[in-house]
This record gives C-alpha cells, structure tokens and sequence, in this order.
C-alpha cells in the first residue's frame, strides 16, 4: 500500500497575526511556522497504518522554498518514509497545487492520497477535492474514520445530519477532519532516525497559474466591549430593549 | 551542535572578542522539532497538573519521568551506548529549559535526567556505565547526587561520611543533606571519604543494605519534588562501585557541578519564560481606569526589562553550551578528557549560574507585582512559580560561592597563562571591568564585586553579538538590557576601586514595543 501524503506549511496556528501596514498581506516577522494541523492529522493517521501493516509507504510531499524542510522532516520524524519538496518559490492557488500533485500521481502510482481537509491559512478547502476531479479518482471528505483494505477503502464521514460511511475503490483521494486523530508526540530517537531518512528536492512538473489574485487583507473590526447584567431579569430586559425578544 | 568547530578558550571573552557566537537561533531544523515536542509535553502534561504535584499525588511525578523517558528526555546528551540519544548538552540544555516550565518537575527531571548521570558518563568505568546508565536514560529508573551533609554544605570536601574498606565491601557511614529525588531514586551519587581522608564518589542502590531515607523536607516551594535526607549506616557497597579513584571524588563532584550549573542555567530560565507568559495573558486581561493595565507604562517596563535580563541570560547560556560541546568534541573520550572539556569552561558556568538564577529571581518578583494583590494569592500560577524559583540562587553552589569563584578562577588562569587580563574594551562594562580586575582587594565584597563585573561584561558582549546578528526586536532589547547592566557594573566599579564612574549616554530603550513582543508571544520577546 502506498499512501501519499500533502502538506502545507502554514503560520502558527495559534499565533495572533496581523495585516502588513499597506494591507498587502499578512505581517510573517518573527512568526512561528508549522505543519497545517489538519495535514498533521493526515500523517499521524499515515504512521498509524504503517504501524498496522509495516509494508505500507508513507510519503509526504510539499511545495514551497527550502523552508519548508522542517515541516517535511517533521512529517519524516512522525513516520513518514521518504518527504518530496516540490521547490517553487512562486505562489500556488488551490487548481495549481491540485495540477501538479496530479502530475506527480500520474508518474508515481499511488494507493491513496490522504490530506487536511483545508489549511488553516486560507481555509479554502479544495485542493482535495479538485485532485480527485482531476485523476477522476473516487474522494471522501471530511474523515473521521478511515480503514484501508486491499483495493478497497471505508470512509466514515461527519455531515450536518450525522455520520455516513462510505465504500470507495482504490486509488482515492481522503481529506481528513479533526476527529480523526490526534497526533502523538514526536519522540526524540524518531527525530532522529528521520536525520538518514531521504528527503528528495525536485523540480516542479506544472507550473501554477493563478485564477484569483488577494488585493487586500485588513483586520477584522474590532468587538465592541459586552455588558455584564446582573440577573435574567435583567438580561431578559436588555434582550427586549434591544429589539432582540419580543413581548 | 555549533557553527564553528574550535570555540576560543574558557575565559577569553574577557580579552576579546569573538567574531561570533552561537545564538539560540542557531539550533537546527530538527532540534527546534525536540524542542517544540519538549514544550509541548511541558504544557499539555506537566502544567495542568502543577497543583497536584505539589501535593504529591503518589505515583504522579515518578510517571511523567517515565513518559519523558519513554519520549527521549533522559539521555539526550548521554552517549548512545547507554540508551541515551548522544546529542549535544546545549541541545539538552535547551530542551531542558523547555522542561522546566514547572519547577518541581524540573528539578526532579533536572537531576535525574542530569546530574546524577553525569558524574558517571565522564568518570565511571564502562561496566559501571553499562550496568547503571540505561536505567536512567530510559526513565525507568530515577538517580539523585548526594554531596552534601548538615554540617558541610558549601565547604563540601569538609564532609564527613566516611568510607572504610572491608573485603569486598565499602562500608559507608553518615547522613547525606537535601537530597533532590530522594523519594524515588533508586541509585544515588554518593560522596564519602574514605578512611575519613580520602574523599571519593561511590554508586550506591537504594536497596543496599543500611540505605535509608528520612522524612521529606518541608520546603517553602518546589513543594511537587522530593528532597530528604539519605541516611548511610553500615551501608554495605560492592567494592567495584567505587567511582573513579580513590581520593578524586572532588574531580567527579565538582566537574558534575561544572556541567550542573550550566544545565541549572537553562533549568531557571524556563520558569522565568513562563512567568512572563501567564503575567502577558493577566496585563492583557485585566482592565483597571477604563483600559487594559498592559497599556500602563510601568507595568511595559516590568515586561520590557524582565524580557531583556531574559534574553542576555539565553544569549550566554547556549553561547557557553556550543563551546561547551566543542571542548567535548575535541578532548572527550578518554577520562582526562572528559575531565578537561568540563572544567574548561567553568568560569563561564558560573557566570551562567549566577545571572540566570538572579534574572529569573528580578522577573518573577515583577511578574508577580504585575497581579497586584492576586499575586500574594494561590489563585493565580504566579505565587508558585514565585516560591519555585527562590532555591535557584542557593543550589548547584550559592551565587556567593560562585562569585567567589568566578574572578578569581580568572586571576588564576591569568596566572597560568592561559588567560588574560587585559579586557577587551568592547564595552563600557569591559573597559570598567579591565580597570578593576587589577585593584581586586582580599575582602569577600571585593572578590564578590569583581566577579559581577566579569559577568555582566560576558553577559553584555554575549546579548551584543546576538543583536547585532538579528537586529530589530534584538536591539531593543539588547539597549534594554545595556541601560541596566551598566548601572550595575558601575556600582561594581565602585566597590572594587572607591572610584566614582559616569554611566555612558544610550539610547532611550522602547519599553512598549518590546512589551509588546512580550504580549504577543504570551513569553520572552523572541
């Protein structure tokens, strides 16, 4: 079995960013970096299959500049196999990354992607779904549960209504959500052993073409200070004062 | 591991200038990853439960060692060959510090996972590694160092627990003082002199027989940890648990203290680090007249100020961890070795020491004045990590000894040539301390001031080179920093010579931006 695995670098989850002085995005001084945490999920859940079945291959894969290394060799150091860094400086929207994760797919056979269902930068949530339209690949977003069997695997999904498991051949394409799993720390002597792990740099096969072009950023408005009532009556009173409640 | 291969000699920051130094910063891609993986363990395993490691919950703080040891904490600078990850001490140390949120733990992991083993990865015989090293690397087992007694504390080598030969037995006899880990250790370091005379280290089990324990101390902080008496009578030691040889028990001791001090650096700056954290998220939080009392001067200055004592302690404590690392590459592998890559950088260790401990002591004092009255109060993290950081200055040698130590340690290598007195004139802080280091007076007050000036001069070129690497927030704190240690190396000056000095004009440092950086990264500015 063999499982790939994208990841996106992203800003600290938890950082507190804010929009460069002329808006044209965001202010990345002195920020903290890590793997987007949906894609950390993805390669945990990766390393636990492995661990079921040692004949599995994790790879994972990356576009961006040599930055990008330390995510790839934490991915490494989780237990991936091997990490590819698609170097490109340029900036890649969610079709690109689609366009070229395709490409590496056709060259490289691949049992199943599995990935973040969307970064936590951009929240854009596609790349997952445009990868499985474009190798017209069968996808379950949004996983809770994943069991891979020979040539078939069973997704169990959350929607609004409830959960809803899915049956899907093989090759497919995953997108994984926060219930899946969660990441284990990374133990020292498995960073280690990710130091003789290979971490192969290639060139791009496609090259982006963005669709959207971001024209501004700005911080949202700032919230306006609540007020503290003292009893639900009270509470009731202000709510219906303000139009809120009836009666 | 550091950039540079050779590290100038200990002590010759005092007469010059390196090119560059290591700075935090520099640790490698896959060492911030250990790092990362050590602050989180600290934060999602260790913080929540503080409260109940200070009640001493059974069974809770002996089952965190062995999750850290299960993660690779224990050993990470001990060789591999005995289950350790044979990484670097400043990586160890930094990893330390990580692990070092919560003060307790820290102590508790600092000495098994450190001092403890120490002593015997340098001096002890391959069976004796062999046979007693993997335990503790792995955190199955916990180790403690037991040097002093009731009535030796400072004046170690005057101990009197007594070792005396009988067959194939060492028969060891006295009480041992403020053993950290007494509880659950189950080796302990052990230093006894034998016949009374000869002073030496011995590896003792806790199931020996005539090893006891007494009753825990009660301590004013540090309340989660163990610290008791180990209490030798008849105790019975195989003779091959003789550590090193017979009468240089001081070179295993003191040399475990060398590489201590420098680990007990980096072990009291965590808590500093996550005072300021808690103390960012209560200013951020707390409104008095209308606004958040972040935006109060005086309060940015506590953050501003505690923030750049931080940074020069980080800025000298893994610059002497990267030389520390060269001397080992260069000399270890054989005991002499080993004992010359310790002691190299003692002076250094000391320094470390000394203005760690104190600058941990200056923030978490303002970080708990921060709180107002809430401060004085349990119901805030602040009052304990207050408590926890008030044995810093005491343990690992007093700062008093250690300031009795430091400048005269760099008298005598001037003496032996291997130094110079002649500062570097680099700073304001060098060219007082060039000044006074040759009026140094017999008087203890003399000594002590001396060896301030020769610190805080390490301290300001260690802060100066790192800022003017990464400039921005760097150099805001660095002339923080400057504006503070001057007027203490002046004071100093004065001590030493009776003249009066003048406090060079500097720039007016940006307290709100860096209480900004504070706030924003609920810790140290960078």
């Amino acid at each position: 079995m063999k499982i790939l695995v994208p990841i996106k670098r992203v800003v600290d989850p938890y950082a507190k960013v804010r929009p460069l002085a002329d808006g044209s995005g965001i202010d990345l001084t002195g920020q903290n970096f890590a793997i987007n945490p949906f894609d950390e999920i993805a390669v945990e859940e990766a390393a636990r299959i492995k661990e079921r079945d040692p004949s599995t291959q994790v790879t994972a894969i990356s576009i961006g500049g040599p930055e990008v290394e330390d995510q790839l060799r934490k991915a490494l150091a989780m237990g991936a196999d091997e990490s590819i860094l698609v170097e490109s400086t340029a900036e890649w929207d969610s079709p690109s990354v689609a366009d070229e994760l395709a490409a590496y797919l056709k060259d490289n056979p691949t049992d199943v992607v599995i990935m973040g269902k969307q970064a936590t930068d951009d929240d854009n949530n596609q790349v997952g779904q445009m990868l499985a339209a474009k190798l017209g690949w069968p996808q379950a977003t949004f996983a809770s549960k994943i069991e891979l069997k020979p040539g078939e695997a069973v997704v169990t999904r959350e929607t609004d209504t409830g959960e809803e498991t899915l049956s899907l051949p093989l090759p497919a394409v995953i997108t994984v959500d926060l219930r899946l799993n969660e990441p284990r720390y990374i133990a020292l002597p498995g960073i280690i052993k990710a130091r003789s792990k290979p971490l192969n740099k290639v060139a791009p096969k496609t090259s982006p073409r963005l669709r959207t072009c971001m024209t501004g950023v700005e911080s949202p408005p700032s919230r306006q200070a609540g007020k503290r009532v003292g009893s639900v009556d009270e509470l009731l009173a202000e709510l219906k004062g303000r139009g809120v409640l009836n009666g | 591991m550091s950039t540079q291969t050779v590290s100038p000699p200990g002590a010759s920051f005092f007469s010059a200038t390196p090119a560059r130094a290591f700075a935090p910063e520099d640790f490698a891609g896959d060492e911030k990853l250990m790092i990362d993986t050590a602050e989180q363990f600290s934060r999602k395993e260790i913080l929540p439960v503080a409260e109940r490691l200070d009640h001493q919950e059974d069974g809770l703080m002996p089952s965190l060692v062995k999750q850290a040891g299960d993660l690779g904490f224990c050993g990470v600078d001990t060789s591999d060959k005995y289950g350790g990850l044979g990484l670097g001490k400043n990586v160890a140390a930094r990893i330390l510090e990580f692990l070092s949120l919560n003060g307790s733990f820290s102590v508790t992991f600092g000495v098994t996972s450190g001092i403890s083993q120490v002593g015997l990865a340098l001096f002890g015989s391959e069976d004796q590694k062999l046979k007693y090293l993997p335990a503790l690397t792995s955190g199955q087992q916990i180790g403690a160092y037991a040097l002093s007694e009731p009535n030796s504390g400072s004046d170690a080598l005057s101990a009197q627990t007594k070792a005396i030969r009988q067959g194939n037995k060492w028969i060891l006899n006295g009480t041992k003082m403020w053993i950290s880990n007494a509880k659950w250790a189950e080796q302990f370091l052990v230093m006894a002199k034998i016949d009374g005379e000869k002073f030496s280290a011995f590896l003792v089990e806790r199931d020996f027989p005539g090893v006891s324990i007494a009753r825990e101390e009660h301590k004013m902080g540090l309340k989660g940890s163990s610290t008791a008496r180990l209490v030798l009578e008849n105790a019975e030691v195989p003779v091959e648990n003789l550590l090193y040889l017979e009468g240089l028990g001081h070179h295993v001791a003191f040399n475990a203290l060398n590489i201590g001090r420098f680990k007990l650096s980096s072990m009291s700056i965590g808590p500093a680090r996550e005072a300021l954290g808690v103390a960012a998220t209560y200013a951020l939080d707390r409104k008095q007249f209308g606004q958040s009392i972040s935006d109060f001067g005086l309060i940015q200055k506590k953050f501003a100020l505690g923030a750049a004592l931080f940074y020069a302690a980080e800025s000298m404590i893994y610059r002497t961890g990267a030389m520390i690392d060269d001397a080992f590459e260069q000399y270890a592998g054989t005991i002499d070795g080993n004992r010359k890559a310790a002691e190299e950088y003692a002076l250094e260790c000391s320094a470390c020491k000394i203005f760690s401990t104190e600058a941990e002591s200056w923030i978490v004092d303002e970080m708990l004045q921060v709180y107002g009255g809430y401060g004085f109060t349990e119901e805030f993290p602040i009052a304990r990590i207050y408590r926890d950081a008030r044995v810093s200055r005491i343990y690992e040698g007093t700062n008093e000894i250690n300031r009795l130590f430091l400048s005269d340690r760099l008298r005598r290598k001037a003496k032996d040539g291997s130094a110079s007195l002649t500062a570097a004139g680099d700073s304001f802080i060098s060219e007082l301390a060039g000044k006074a280091i040759g009026q140094v007076g017999a008087d203890q007050a003399s000594i002590g001031a001396a060896s301030d000036l020769v610190l805080l001069a390490y301290a300001e070129q260690s802060a100066r080179l790192r800022s003017a690497r990464f400039g921005g927030i760097h150099e805001a704190l660095y002339t923080a920093f400057i504006g503070y240690a001057n007027a203490k190396a002046a004071e100093s000056y004065q001590l030493v010579t009776g003249e009066s000095v003048t406090l060079p004009a500097i720039s007016k440092p940006d307290y709100a931006e860096i209480a900004k950086a504070v706030y924003s990264k609920r810790g140290p500015a960078v």
